[in-house]
């Protein structure tokens, strides 16, 4: 049951937006939550669409990746218009069946907040799909760092990720190596009452962490044989490199922020 | 560094891994696309084993490799920050039945630990429900404003996170009664 596991869904690639540094990927992907809020009509959700689209082709990301990471909120997307449709009640009477009354106003607002959701979700889709998660984590590390003034544990955050994401395929070989040997015991975690499965769990969890902790300790005798004391002074094996790529792409949204204020209602 | 403080890094680190997978494997074992998962299991447990502090880092670094792993969605600033920076941080809050479960435990009563193990993972996840139930009102009330956005958001969230509390409260007692060196960490190492 864990083939279908993957961690991530970074898609390695060398197209524009994969060489791109992940800070100003990190940047362009928070500004673009705030900016996409300035578009209120047809015109400035059309431009937000049209350079959505850019960046996906930029990308090189098939679709059917895209489409796939929609799954899991198609139903909300699909509710959010549904209740903008049934529940604004201005403009023209565009359609009526009995109770089911649809709105000019309403439809127009239903579209455009499904139009805004696609296009965040496409994005934050494509930073997750383009980077991988320890260079986000890199990223993050270096963008957080004024942080620090206000005591924010910017590195021992950026260590804990990373060993993270170092040990999360380990744990999920470890996880299936438990399962498939409770389940040649006869204990299965996928069949039967909830009070079974509930019981079932418990011979999985206690080997996983009986394990995980031995683990830590010999990762924690590891890195203190080998000096390690904190984030004063230490270099780093994965160097960031910002080159024009990068001040384009921020560059860039600073233009679509100010063309969005231009052409907003 | 000392090493108790490196070995608490460390802990979290792993421990908030086996939480990701944790809530990926639950997408397989229970119901179909719900989110009713054992993601809350390792935080309750490193916030019993080290206190506030690890339980709060558990959940933090579990709510940002959601994001990494592209399995968040963002789709209000507010919203993005409370689901995925906030909601899986509060349930490290379970750390406050720890000296409680402890003393029970050097006493020897099972009944007193099963009562506050379960008082911790529901308290900790009511505050996840509380932080998940503020970001889907966010959610909710533009496209219904004034409308019973509480009770949509509500009905959402707790339709998979009652569920994974009570599922939490039970498992955590189960594991902790049934090997209580997992939550006593040594300090003389």
């Amino acid at each position: 049951m864990m083939e279908k596991m993957i961690f991530g869904r970074y898609i390695p690639g060398d197209s524009f937006v994969h060489k791109l540094d992940p800070r100003s990927k990190l940047v362009f992907v928070f500004l673009f939550i705030a900016i996409v809020f300035l578009a209120n009509n047809a015109v400035t959700y059309a431009v937000i669409l049209a350079f959505t689209l850019v960046t996906i082709l930029l990308s090189r990301i098939r679709l059917y990746f895209l489409i796939n990471g929609l799954k899991p909120i198609l139903f909300l997307l699909i509710f959010t218009f549904l209740l903008h449709i049934f529940f604004t009640k201005e403009g023209d009477l565009l359609w009526k069946w009995q109770f089911i009354e649809v709105y000019e106003e309403g439809l127009r607002q239903g579209i455009f907040i499904s139009i805004r959701f696609l296009v965040l979700v496409f994005v934050t889709s494509i930073l997750t799909l383009t980077t991988s998660p320890i260079s986000i984590t890199d990223g993050m590390e270096v963008l957080l760092n004024p942080f620090k003034r206000f005591k924010l544990p910017v590195h021992e955050l950026a260590l804990m990720m990373s060993i993270s994401l170092r040990f999360i395929p380990t744990l999920m070989d470890e996880t299936d190596k438990i399962l498939k040997a409770q389940m040649a015991r006869g204990s299965d975690i996928s069949t039967g009452s909830i009070k079974e499965r509930i019981k079932a769990v418990v011979p999985l969890l206690i080997p996983l962490f009986v394990s995980a902790f031995k683990r830590a300790e010999d990762l924690a005798v590891a890195m203190e044989v080998r000096g390690y004391r904190g984030g004063e002074g230490r270099t780093r094996y994965r160097q960031l490199k910002w080159d024009w790529r990068d001040s384009l792409v921020i560059v860039t949204l600073g233009i679509l922020a100010l063309l969005l204020w231009w052409l907003r209602s | 560094m000392n090493r108790s403080k490196l070995l608490l890094l460390i802990e979290v680190a792993i421990f908030a891994g086996i939480g990701l997978v944790l809530d990926m494997l639950s997408i397989n074992l229970w119901f179909q696309g719900g989110s009713i998962s054992l993601v809350m299991v390792p935080i309750v447990l490193m916030s019993i084993r080290w206190g506030l502090v690890g339980g709060l880092s558990t959940g933090l670094i579990i709510g940002i490799l959601q994001i990494l792993a592209g399995r968040a969605y963002i789709l209000y600033p507010a919203q993005g920050f409370l689901d995925y920076f906030i909601a899986f941080t509060v349930v490290g809050l379970a750390a406050l039945v720890r000296h409680k479960v402890l003393q029970a435990r050097n006493e020897q009563r099972k009944g007193k630990m099963i009562t506050y193990i379960v008082l911790g993972a529901v308290f900790g996840g009511l505050f996840r429900l509380i932080t998940h139930v503020i970001a889907g009102v966010i959610f909710f009330s533009e496209a219904a404003e004034g409308k019973n956005v509480w009770i949509y958001s509500l009905v959402y969230n707790g339709g998979y996170m009652i569920p994974s509390i009570i599922l939490t409260a039970i498992v955590c007692s189960i594991i902790f009664v049934a090997a209580p060196r997992l939550i006593e960490h040594r300090n003389n190492v």
